[in-house]
């Protein structure tokens, strides 16, 4: 088992650069499986178009070897998890995106019956900077242990609601750069499957703890998905880059990433966190990285990428929470100090609406 | 055309054909850059594709990293070829799809305004962001004591009531020119406006008041920071320059204040376009993991002074680790056109320019109908309030005609621009020092509020009336605000590099190249001055 400290710095870095999300239709093409590093025993290759971030894990040398010794070559392409419905997958093994919604629909629009696999998943968390998280405690929208803490979202889109400032809050007046609006920043939800699932765990919140599914459900959460948004101005198209901004000390002191983002992180040697907060949101929408299988190939692959003790460790070692937690991500997590929750209890997971009502949201919240 | 001015135009019918429009500013751009590196040729135009080299549209402070590109070469083998541009001009070019097969990559201070332009959005397909510097405002430090601000505590309005005093006035470079500018702009709106969230065309209205009095204090205005830079120190009486704070930082000479109340952080993300191939896609991802790795980023914040984006590298040199409030970048196109239109017509001092005019006979011809058709190009770009005065000369100045685009009807003015433009008729010697000098009496001692200065076209030596030494006495002898009017001379024709560099380092002006650029493109980037 390679340890975790071989080779997380190169894989961060080429995810990041590689966390491309692209509504816009156009398919990457980055051959994430790389043939030089094929064994012998590589016979069956398999062509998947995959979501951005899992970029990264499929261009590590440690998958390539653990996928070669089953017999797999995987030659990957990215794409936007929300674009993939727009492309003809013929000639694909799967497709693999990163969220429930886009894979259900390809499923239909493909007649794949079976039950999808979902090997592995990341919840969506927020990053605050220290003094953020404490004023933000102080003043009952959060609770903090630590390093992380948890972020009660009924709270903050009360705040939200009534476009509280920092100002308003007590405490922040000791520090000068907690002035404005109170925000999470997220990514474009018409462009970005995170910014989407922002919009999808929030509009479960407001809607009472129900999912958004009517046209009436729509009309009633819009006016604050769109104050959610509109608030935050020009938005980025990647989570990492977002996040990159948290870590140089620029940007909005809260800040919507995945998961694995802050374990890439902080796997990384020599990357302090510096006064990095993590706070879960009460209620949030895991990733839940699905495949969606187009051939035999496909399905045994993704079968594999969930049972195989390697991959499943190499995932953990890539931020991902493998499906039916056994103790991996536990393990590894106790090793990423006190930032990340080693489970995810307490966590309500939100489910995501339908791609339709999504879209919607997104084009309501944009304006 | 440029983005200053493209919102009146499209609200007031002052169209121009959008492609040479486009194809005026890339020539600028390449005049300009053969006008400034005279020793160190710039690429002006990236050329054909060279494997392991990326032809990439850069910003143009992005001039700053030929050290760490040197370093970045070495390591991966990666030939950075930039081609400098401002960040509007670079958004107009994916927009209209102009980026393809010229460029395969494209790296910006920032891709927030990009990001208001759905078509040129579209164009890129991963972005990542480098380094980071925030808009700052560097003040001298004598100044400072004056005002009696501690750094740390300075907000916008303080500097807006200093402003308001008379007791700060300061350069920037031209939003619809320059990065800096632009990130100025918007921060300077965010912070007066007083706008809790993203600004909104309300909050600038609101805010218009309040802009203008901040913009009163403007003294320098300038296409690039390195003329603003320039200017700054030959005028000494200028209190502070607003720009990036990486660029105020490299002065050593004045007091960087970030203000408290919030800024706009540039973050210079690497973008890989969507026309590009996979090979290519491969290179611009290997160029990003190299600029990440620590010790790049080191050379990155140690060299240019801006920000690191990886947490492990510690700050450059005189960096403040001070927390900032960043300001939300509009969130419409509509707010930061808006606002560009606003700072060109209400907010900013007005131009007030003689354009002085090479008419002699060897103008005769193609060189005299190049010149009207730039000139006549040129009126779509002149904003509310600008006052322009044609000076064409042959042996001796041959008219005088002064024109005013007013606010309340500005077609009558640059109508007045463009039928004399059509009587212009070449006769005569050159007698280049006589009309300048008239220019400079044209012009006064009187300080009217405005940038003032004079754009001087030859295609020849001077051949009639004063000569270099009497225009030398001449300007020597020039008193109070005269003394402050720079001289832009442009290089057409057969005139003379080392006669008109003199000019224009006599005077505080810059020398502009249409012998290998563009006529239209040497007035046109000259706007970014006036």
């Amino acid at each position: 088992m390679p340890s975790a400290s071989t080779l997380p710095g190169v894989r961060r870095i080429a995810g990041i650069v590689l966390a491309v999300l692209l509504l816009g239709g156009v398919v990457a093409a980055v051959v994430a499986g790389r043939e030089e590093q094929d064994t012998g025993t590589a016979t069956k290759t398999v062509r998947m178009v995959i979501g951005s971030e899992k970029a990264e894990f499929f261009a590590d040398p440690d998958v390539v070897k653990a996928l070669a010794a089953k017999g797999y070559t995987v030659k990957a392409e990215t794409s936007g998890s929300w674009a993939m419905e727009g492309f003809d997958l013929k000639g694909y093994d799967a497709a693999f995106p990163s969220s429930q919604v886009p894979a259900a629909e390809l499923a239909k629009k493909y007649g794949v019956k079976q039950t999808l696999a979902r090997p592995f998943y990341s919840p969506l968390v927020v990053v605050a900077h220290r003094n953020a998280a404490e004023v933000l405690a102080a003043n009952g929208l959060a609770t903090l242990d630590e390093h992380r803490g948890t972020l009660k979202m009924g709270a903050y889109l009360d705040a939200a609601r009534g476009d509280r400032t920092w100002q308003q809050l007590k405490g922040a007046e000791k520090y000068g750069e907690l002035t404005g609006t109170l925000y999470i920043s997220s990514t474009d939800p018409e462009t970005s499957n995170s910014g989407a699932l922002y919009l999808a765990a929030t509009s479960y919140v407001a809607a009472g703890g129900r999912l958004v599914t009517s046209d009436a459900d729509v009309e009633r959460v819009a006016p604050l998905m769109r104050k959610l948004i509109a608030v935050q101005g020009a938005q980025q198209s990647s989570t990492d880059a977002v996040f990159r901004d948290f870590v140089s000390g620029a940007g909005n002191p809260l800040v919507l990433v995945y998961e694995s983002q802050i374990a890439a992180l902080l796997d990384d040697d020599g990357q302090s966190p510096g006064d990095m907060v993590v706070l879960y949101p009460d209620t949030t929408i895991t990733s839940d990285h699905t495949v969606v299988p187009l051939t035999e190939n496909g399905r045994a692959l993704g079968e594999l990428l969930g049972t195989d003790q390697e991959l499943r460790m190499l995932a953990v070692q890539h931020g991902f929470r493998p499906q039916d937690a056994g103790t991996e991500f536990a393990s590894a997590a106790s090793d990423r100090g006190t930032y990340l929750k080693q489970e995810l209890s307490g966590v309500r997971q939100a489910p995501v609406p339908t791609s339709a009502v999504l879209h919607e949201l997104a084009r309501r919240a944009r304006g | 055309m440029t983005r200053g001015t493209r919102p009146r135009t499209r609200q007031r019918g002052r169209t121009k054909g959008r492609t040479t429009a486009l194809a005026v500013t890339l020539a600028a751009a390449a005049a300009l850059l053969t006008a400034c590196t005279a020793e160190e040729q710039a690429p002006s135009d990236p050329g054909k594709p060279v494997p392991g080299t990326l032809r990439v549209l850069a910003s143009s402070e992005l001039a700053d990293m030929t050290a760490v590109f040197e370093q970045v070469e070495k390591d991966t083998g990666i030939k950075v070829r930039p081609t400098y541009t401002g960040t509007l001009d670079a958004v107009d070019l994916l927009a209209e799809g102009r980026a393809k097969e010229r460029y395969d990559a494209l790296w910006l201070s920032s891709n927030d305004y990009l990001r208001l332009r759905p078509e040129a959005a579209k164009q890129i397909v991963s972005e990542t962001p480098v380094m980071s510097s925030p808009v700052a405002i560097g003040v001298e430090p004598g100044t400072v004591r004056e005002l009696g601000w501690k750094p740390d505590d300075v907000t916008w309005s303080d500097i807006d009531e200093a402003v308001a005093d008379g007791k700060l006035t300061y350069g920037m470079t031209d939003p619809s020119r320059s990065n800096s500018g632009f990130s100025t702009l918007i921060s300077v709106a965010s912070g007066l406006s007083g706008a809790q969230s993203a600004l909104t065309d309300a909050d600038v209205e609101k805010a218009t008041p309040k802009l203008k009095e901040f913009f009163k204090g403007q003294q320098l205005t300038s296409g690039s920071s390195g003329w603003l830079a320039q200017a700054y120190d030959r005028r000494g009486d200028v209190d502070a320059l607003l720009n990036y704070e990486s660029v105020l930082k490299a002065r050593k000479d004045l007091t960087v204040i970030r203000p408290r109340d919030g800024v706009v952080t540039a973050d210079y993300p690497l973008s890989s376009l969507a026309s590009t191939g996979q090979e290519v896609r491969d290179d611009v991802r290997r160029l990003t993991e190299a600029l990440r790795t620590p010790e790049i980023q080191r050379l990155i914040t140690d060299r240019t002074l801006r920000r690191p984006v990886v947490a492990s590298v510690p700050l450059g040199p005189g960096l403040d680790s001070g927390r900032r409030r960043e300001l939300p970048f509009p969130g419409a196109r509509s707010v930061a056109d808006g606002l560009l239109d606003a700072y060109d017509n209400e907010l900013r001092r007005p131009s007030r320019t003689v354009y002085v005019l090479d008419t002699s006979g060897s103008m005769e011809g193609e060189r005299l109908d190049r010149l009207k058709t730039a000139l006549t190009e040129l009126t779509s770009e002149f904003r509310d309030r600008e006052e322009v005065t044609l000076m064409p000369f042959g042996s001796e100045v041959k008219s005088v005609r002064t024109h005013v685009v007013r606010p309340e009807d500005p077609g009558a003015g640059l109508d007045g621009i463009r039928a004399d433009t059509r009587r212009l008729s070449a006769s005569g010697d050159t007698a280049i020092y006589t009309s300048l000098e008239k220019a400079y009496e044209r012009l006064g001692a009187a300080d009217r509020d405005t940038f003032t200065s004079v754009v001087l076209m030859t295609d020849g030596e001077n051949t009639a009336g004063a000569g270099p030494e009497e225009f030398d006495d001449f300007y020597a002898r020039l008193t109070g605000h005269q003394r402050d009017i720079p001289v832009f001379p442009i290089l057409f024709g057969d005139s003379d590099r080392a006669e008109l560099e003199h000019i224009a380092d006599l005077t505080g002006g810059r020398l502009f190249d249409a012998q290998q650029g563009s006529l239209d493109g040497a007035f046109e980037e000259i706007r970014g001055y006036q």
